[in-house]
């Protein structure tokens, strides 16, 4: 598939079918995930798959943005300690943050290109999630991302393309 | 025993009491949405527990329509506000209250 297109096609998905997503699938969607830039090549992030529908429901009673009903629900969590022993302070406030971004676009791009619908969501309670899932203190819940196959695709939101700047900088004076 | 709403319920109020602690830190249009959200799932809530209205039927059917308006636009989902409110006031009408 090409980049650009999945880039510009992928959008929010909120409304899924009931089929399970394929476990392989979700296995390439985590392997996307890997192979995302990470600074200082900390990579301290695991990724957590959830498939079961018990287990999903109560994820969403602690997560207000999970919306709709997805069959599978991936949590991109962070080894706080590990990010902050490899990268200190900057790798434990800012780095590991942007490591969590660059790694869900890439599934959710891969997730693009396999046919299924993602959503993105950082509106959930992170202490909660924490304890839902019995993670031990120093991982902790970054990015929600919902996962399964389109029931509805919504329409783009609008760009604002005044933004780009071709100049050396933005405003000349 | 147990009825068979009480689960829903319970769902229903934990995803209320969450979002109440959340909006502390979120976009303040977030507040409108999740309210919005929460009456959906009541609606629907009430729905699989055998209590069926056209009314109730048609104002979730509104609000899916235009709830994600507010990821776009404010002035859209004001506006999508304003209506809904006042498409309210024909359904009240419809029934004992």
């Amino acid at each position: 598939m090409d980049l650009l297109k999945a880039i510009m096609e992928r959008r929010s998905v909120r409304s899924f079918q009931t089929d399970p997503v394929p476990v392989d699938m979700l296995r390439r969607l985590v392997e996307a995930g890997i192979w995302a830039p990470s600074g200082g090549n900390a990579q301290t992030w695991c990724f957590i798959i959830v498939t079961d529908g018990a287990s999903i429901r109560r994820l969403k009673m602690l997560s207000p943005g999970l919306l709709g009903n997805p069959p599978a629900v991936m949590v991109i969590c962070q080894n706080v300690a590990e990010a902050e022993r490899k990268g200190a302070k900057l790798g434990k406030e800012v780095l590991m943050l942007m490591d969590s971004a660059m790694a869900a676009q890439n599934i959710m791009l891969a997730a693009y290109a396999e046919g299924l619908g993602t959503c993105i969501v950082r509106s959930f309670h992170p202490e909660g999630v924490q304890k839902l899932l019995k993670l031990p203190q120093y991982i902790e819940p970054q990015i929600l991302i919902s996962v399964g196959f389109p029931a509805s695709v919504p329409k783009p939101p609008k760009r604002n393309f005044n933004i780009v700047s071709f100049q050396e900088y933005i405003g000349n004076d | 025993m147990i009825s068979s709403i009480e689960p829903k319920a319970f769902e229903l109020v934990c995803y209320m009491v969450t979002s109440a602690c959340n909006l502390l830190n979120e976009n303040k249009l977030y507040g409108p949405f999740r309210l919005l959200d929460t009456a959906s799932r009541l609606i629907t809530l009430l729905e699989e527990e055998g209590v069926r209205s056209k009314r109730l039927e048609e104002i979730r059917e509104r609000i899916i329509a235009g709830q994600y308006s507010v990821m776009e636009d404010e002035k859209v989902f004001a506006d999508f506000l304003q209506g809904l409110v006042l498409a309210l006031i024909p359904l009240m009408e419809d029934g004992t209250v």
